[in-house]
């Protein structure tokens, strides 16, 4: 298993087109991954639970994974966080 | 089974299947399939959802080609719900093991979804339900294809649901069709309130969000008695309101027996009871339930319906089709009551934007800074008159010198009229609205200088309160049965008897047959309604005398809150009128 805090700072929080890359992005590895935001844990496959995190600027957010591939989700999840979306989120207004 | 509870702003009972508008312009017109179609139905729903997904997917491109990656990203978040599994499976399941038409599957799991991400207390996110909604619509044209039902085209009976209608939209709507309406948004005095009332369906305002509990096509009742909207009744319910439905349209017929009947009192005194219009169409409305007259003709559809200013011709015409319908009946034309926040800037020049529309430049205070708009309507006003018993009225008069400066316009403009020998009634009556408390309160020196007093009481009420009706928060301290309202009113009937000046009651107050009892006992003559409400009134007038009414209205007086001036007037009209108190 492997795991990685990560930080929104995106202004609006996890909206829409965020939720939807990190969905994206997931579901491109062979391996179960889940985020845990305090007591509520999340298939980061699925948008719609996504969304539920309800993410707002500054939470930190627990990126799990367990499979085959978990470091390289954990990876590339990191690095949507990193960039800050950069590329797939409209710059905000 | 969800109960809402708003407004009553159009009273009567209707049942049906729903049409949300906005998140969906067309109607779901089958909630259920037989058990043999299953299959079918299913593959149906997948052939949709590819289109949809297609349709999506071409999006993506084409908005990632022309404005860059970053803005074709949301239609890659679409996409990735619609093809999201656990969605195709919850509504798969509900066509295959509730038997739903996959219509209303869609339309009740993608609301759901929606309805959680509202929840989820996020304000930026909820608004992104709009785009679950978007999905939904997306889906359902795709499955509906060439037998989607417009609203502009219905072919079956539906009750429209919406976040707001416009006035525009309320006036159009279909009134064969759309046999009742209700919206999230709205006050009991705002322009779509009164505009349903015009068309004469059942409707509720002001209930709040309820659109994404609610799906097209599931069975829907609004009940304009009570304000309340009843989303999937269960059989008790709807049987209860089958029933009163059938018992209201009794009732009804039974008060249109009252047309041709006076509305006098058990001892011989006669109450003019007129009627409040707004379109010309509605002048039948007040004529065939016998109305004595149009006490309220508001003009304001006249600059709301075209984009361009309305001509003196339009006035002219407008006001003559009214004049000619009433047969010599008494027409009052109220002049323009906007504020500058509802005409189009182009008419006014460039307007700043009020911070406080109600208390800013508005109604009269307009009409006297944009005088050749002002002047237009009077010459229209003046030249209509020849025709019939036409009387003037100003809105919103706050001072002695404001109603002055608008007598003196009418004086320039009959002169004018003179010097170009065009034919005018130069004895048109002038009058005011009492619905500022500054009016109410300086009613015996207004009295002195009009030839009659209409007391608005939807205006007076708000302004003496200091209530907004459409705000939830606060809808609950407006009361028409406040004594500081209750006062007023006296105060400017007294002014009116003592100076010889009729005095009519406009507002909504006056509808409410328990008011009416009240009214007549402090001594008011004229009340001027809703159409619809005069064969109620004429048949409390009926079954009064004025010395009860005065016992009553004296009771009245030595009460000190709204609450208890309320149940005791509906405690009375009960013992009047048992079948008015529902």
């Amino acid at each position: 298993m492997c795991e990685r805090n990560v930080k929104v700072n995106l202004e609006n929080g996890l909206h829409l087109a965020p939720c939807s890359a990190i969905a994206k992005v997931s579901s491109g590895f062979d391996c179960d991954v889940r985020i845990v935001k305090g007591d509520l844990s999340i298939n980061a496959k699925d948008i719609f639970e996504v969304i539920q995190l309800a993410a707002e600027y500054g939470t930190t957010l627990l990126c799990k994974a367990t499979g085959p591939d978990a470091p390289k989700a954990i990876q590339a999840l990191a690095d949507l966080f990193e960039s800050n979306f950069e590329g797939i989120v409209p710059p905000e207004a | 089974m969800l109960a809402r509870r708003g407004i009553a702003v159009s009273p009567g009972v209707a049942i049906g299947s729903a049409l949300v508008l906005g998140t969906e312009d067309f109607r779901i017109p089958q909630r259920f399939v037989s058990v043999d179609a299953v299959d079918t139905e299913v593959a149906r729903f997948r052939v949709a959802l590819d289109a949809a997904c297609r349709e999506i997917a071409e999006n993506e491109k084409l908005a990632s080609e022309q404005l860059g990656q970053q803005y074709a990203a949301i239609f890659g978040a679409h996409l990735q719900m619609a093809q999201n599994p656990k969605l195709i499976e919850e509504i798969e399941s509900l066509i295959r093991e509730k038997c739903l038409s996959p219509e209303f599957a869609s339309s009740r799991v993608l609301r759901r979804y929606a309805k959680a991400i509202q929840n989820l207390g996020n304000t930026y996110l909820a608004e992104r339900a709009a785009d679950i909604f978007d999905l939904e619509k997306r889906i359902l044209r795709h499955l509906l294809g060439e037998r989607r039902e417009e609203l502009a085209h219905l072919t079956e009976p539906v009750l429209v649901l919406a976040h707001n209608l416009t006035p525009s939209e309320t006036a159009r709507l279909n009134k064969q069709l759309v046999i009742g309406f209700a919206t999230e948004v709205g006050g009991s005095t705002s322009h779509t309130a009164i505009l349903a009332g015009a068309l004469e369906i059942p409707a509720v305002v002001g209930t709040g969000d309820f659109l994404s509990d609610v799906s097209g096509g599931e069975i829907v009742i609004i009940d304009g008695n009570h304000g309340e909207v009843i989303i999937d009744p269960d059989d008790k319910t709807l049987t209860k309101y089958r029933d009163s439905e059938a018992k209201f349209r009794t009732f009804t017929e039974r008060l249109d027996s009252l047309r041709q009947l006076p509305a006098e009192t058990l001892d011989g005194v006669r109450i003019q009871v007129m009627g409040n219009i707004e379109f010309p169409d509605e002048v039948e409305h007040c004529t065939h339930r016998g109305a004595d007259g149009i006490g309220l003709y508001r003009t304001e559809f006249l600059y709301l319906e075209n984009d361009r200013e309305p001509t003196e011709e339009d006035h002219y015409n407008a006001y003559c089709r009214v004049i000619q319908a009433m047969h010599g009946h008494p027409v009052v034309i109220r002049t323009l009551d906007l504020g500058a926040d509802k005409i189009p800037s182009s008419f006014l020049g460039a307007s700043e934007k009020a911070a406080n529309p109600v208390l800013s430049l508005r109604s009269l205070r307009l009409s006297l800074q944009n005088l050749p708009l002002f002047k237009t309507q009077l010459r229209a006003i003046l030249r209509a008159a020849v025709h019939g018993d036409v009387r003037v009225m100003f809105p919103l008069v706050t001072s002695l010198l404001e109603l002055r400066q608008a007598k003196m316009i009418l004086a320039d403009v009959m002169e004018d009229l003179d010097e170009h020998g065009v034919e005018f009634n130069r004895d048109v009556p002038v009058g005011m609205m009492v619905e500022v408390p500054a009016a109410a309160i300086l009613a015996h020196e207004f009295a002195a200088e009009v030839d009659f007093l209409s007391i608005g009481t939807n205006d007076l009420i708000q302004y003496t309160l200091a209530v907004d009706r459409s705000d939830p928060t606060v809808a609950n301290l407006y009361s028409s049965g406040d004594p500081s309202i209750l006062r007023l009113i006296r105060t400017v009937v007294e002014a009116g008897k003592t100076h010889n000046k009729p005095v009519t009651v406009c507002g909504q107050m006056s509808s409410d047959p328990k008011f009416v009892l009240q009214l007549i006992g402090i001594g008011l003559r004229h009340i001027s309604v809703t159409p619809h409400a005069i064969p109620e009134l004429k048949e409390v007038i009926r079954k009064i005398t004025v010395s009860h009414a005065e016992q009553i209205a004296a009771h009245v007086q030595t009460l000190e809150v709204a609450r208890d001036i309320e149940n005791y007037l509906r405690g009375e009209l009960k013992k009047v009128c048992p079948d008015l108190v529902m």
